[in-house]
């Protein structure tokens, strides 16, 4: 597998994949993919699927395997994705601790499992049948939420309990860190400090939008701030170099804006990792 | 499955306020925040539906179209993992509960479908191209179909008019729809029912114009002869342009 370690990427998204692939406005060293968004598709999406694997080291983001939900995995969207990612030489697939789908109905976002012994101990078997069937470990995302619901043990003790039994990577969300410590107030730093920094496969950065005073919601729709960059900052001195990905779902106006934000980040890690390729 | 039933029992109400909107009372949750996850999994879903039905949209209204986006969600259990696939489901959902007439909307099947066959052509996994050449006559040699094309029926003609405007306009209309090779582009193509037959003949038995013209004639109701030859030509000349003909099939 090639070394992606230190290297910084972004989600490619359609609306600005000519520019990441046909052009030098954003320089990502790699790519990530939602699979859903991109998997058994022909015409001019599968084109821009194929030169962007020719061109960058891909990672796959999925958001529709609905670990913690009550019903049963979706062996046959399994299956395809499983296609997906063999065809496409992903090199780390991750998903959110989280349930999209209910009663048999998909909801397209991301609800909170309930912090509960029961749901860790479901969690855990889903994953260890999902990374078994898929032949590569999952990287299980923190998840931001915006309420608690019906919990009977902590956030942090619930994420390290589902990450070590279940033996697989950790997709570290320091944005989400970051609304989670504002939304219930905690310390981020230490949340960081007690994760098993060891598994982190790869670090999700982004923007948000504060709705209210004390609650703000993870968009990934406007730019990092500076208490996240700190953050940031702070959480890759206590770990090893791992990819770092950028993550942009719309306000794509300003592209110097986003660009700028991969050099920040890249300056970061030139800063205090010592990696072992050529950032641009 | 490891979860209590009573952890179930939550899950699935949290599921049930973001897809239905009515609330109620969820244990252990932080007051006045549930409300976001219902309006952030609605806006999703609603935005999905506005991007793959904007004629729909403008031809019902606004407050008609969040009806029915807010009745498919609450009550369709979508089934797709993929979203850009849910405005599909949103049309079976409505033709199969016959919302068009219910609502005085004779047209919103066809409108529906008129308007998802341009995001399913686009997407569709690309289907194998024929071996062919730009050499050859049309008449006698057997021709090169461009593989990513559907033909859909319509009661109302929604291609060519407003919407309520071809509500009086019922009749049996076809569309041919095709994505060019090239680009990638979706192409529509109005085509009269004798222009519909003639091409579902070449596509279905891939033989050469010259064996089925008799059958041609037949179903125009005109003579076999340089009439028809003509328009022969500039109907599959028309195709050959547009790259739905590709060619003359290498024998």
């Amino acid at each position: 597998m090639e070394n992606m370690e230190g290297m910084v990427g972004i989600g490619l998204r359609r609306d600005i994949s000519d520019e990441i692939i046909e052009s030098s406005v954003l320089t990502p060293d790699f790519l990530e993919f939602a699979p859903e968004n991109w998997m058994g598709i022909g015409g001019y999406w599968n084109r821009i699927t194929k030169r962007a694997v020719e061109k960058f080291p891909v990672t796959c983001h999925g958001l529709s395997l609905s670990l913690g939900s009550p019903e049963d995995l979706d062996w046959d969207f399994i299956k395809e994705l499983k296609v997906f990612l063999d065809e496409n030489q992903v090199k780390i697939f991750s998903e959110h601790l989280s349930y999209t789908k209910s009663r048999n109905a998909h909801l397209y976002d991301l609800l909170p499992i309930p912090f509960r012994q029961d749901a860790v101990d479901h969690v855990v078997d889903r994953i260890r049948q999902v990374q078994d069937f898929l032949e590569r470990p999952l990287a299980i995302e923190n998840v931001s939420y915006y309420t608690p619901v019906a919990a009977e043990m902590s956030e942090i003790d619930f994420v390290t309990e589902i990450v070590e039994r279940a033996n697989c990577k950790l997709l570290l969300d320091v944005n989400n860190v970051y609304v989670n410590a504002f939304n219930h107030k905690y310390d981020a730093r230490e949340y960081i400090g007690k994760l098993p920094l060891d598994r982190v496969a790869y670090i999700h950065m982004a923007g948000h939008e504060q709705v209210e005073p004390d609650l703000i919601i993870d968009t990934h729709g406007q730019p990092i701030i500076d208490p996240v960059y700190e953050l940031f900052e702070w959480t890759i001195q206590q770990m090893k170099p791992v990819p770092v990905l950028l993550e942009r779902d719309y306000n794509f106006e300003e592209l110097d804006q986003i660009q700028s934000e991969l050099m920040n980040l890249k300056g970061l890690i030139k800063k205090h990792w010592k990696v072992s390729y050529a950032t641009s | 499955m490891q979860l209590r039933e009573e952890t179930e029992r939550i899950q699935n109400l949290l599921g049930d306020y973001c897809r239905t909107g009515e609330e109620q009372p969820i244990p252990g949750v932080t007051p006045g925040r549930v409300k976001h996850y219902r309006r952030l999994v609605y806006n999703v879903v609603r935005g999905n539906m506005d991007t793959a039905y904007p004629i729909t949209l403008a031809a019902l209204g606004e407050e008609r179209w969040e009806e029915l986006v807010q009745e498919f969600f609450a009550n369709g259990l979508p089934q797709t993992p993929q979203i850009w696939k849910l405005p599909y489901e949103f049309y079976q959902y409505h033709a199969g509960h016959e919302t068009g007439t219910r609502i005085g909307k004779p047209y919103l099947e066809d409108l529906l479908y008129f308007e998802w066959i341009e995001i399913e052509i686009h997407t569709m996994p690309d289907r194998p191209y024929p071996q062919f050449t730009s050499d050859g006559n049309i008449f006698v040699d057997r021709l090169a179909i461009n593989p990513d094309y559907e033909i859909i029926r319509m009661d109302y003609p929604v291609h060519l008019h407003r919407a309520d405007d071809a509500i009086p306009l019922k009749g049996d209309y076809f569309v041919l729809v095709f994505r060019a090779p090239e680009t990638g582009h979706v192409h529509f193509l109005n085509l009269s029912a004798v222009n519909t037959y003639i091409f579902s003949r070449l596509v279905e038995e891939g033989l050469p114009l010259n064996d089925i013209k008799g059958d041609i004639a037949r179903a125009a109701g005109v003579e076999s002869g340089k009439y028809l030859d003509d328009a022969l030509s500039t109907f599959i000349g028309d195709l050959i342009k547009k790259k739905l003909i590709l060619g003359f099939l290498k024998e």
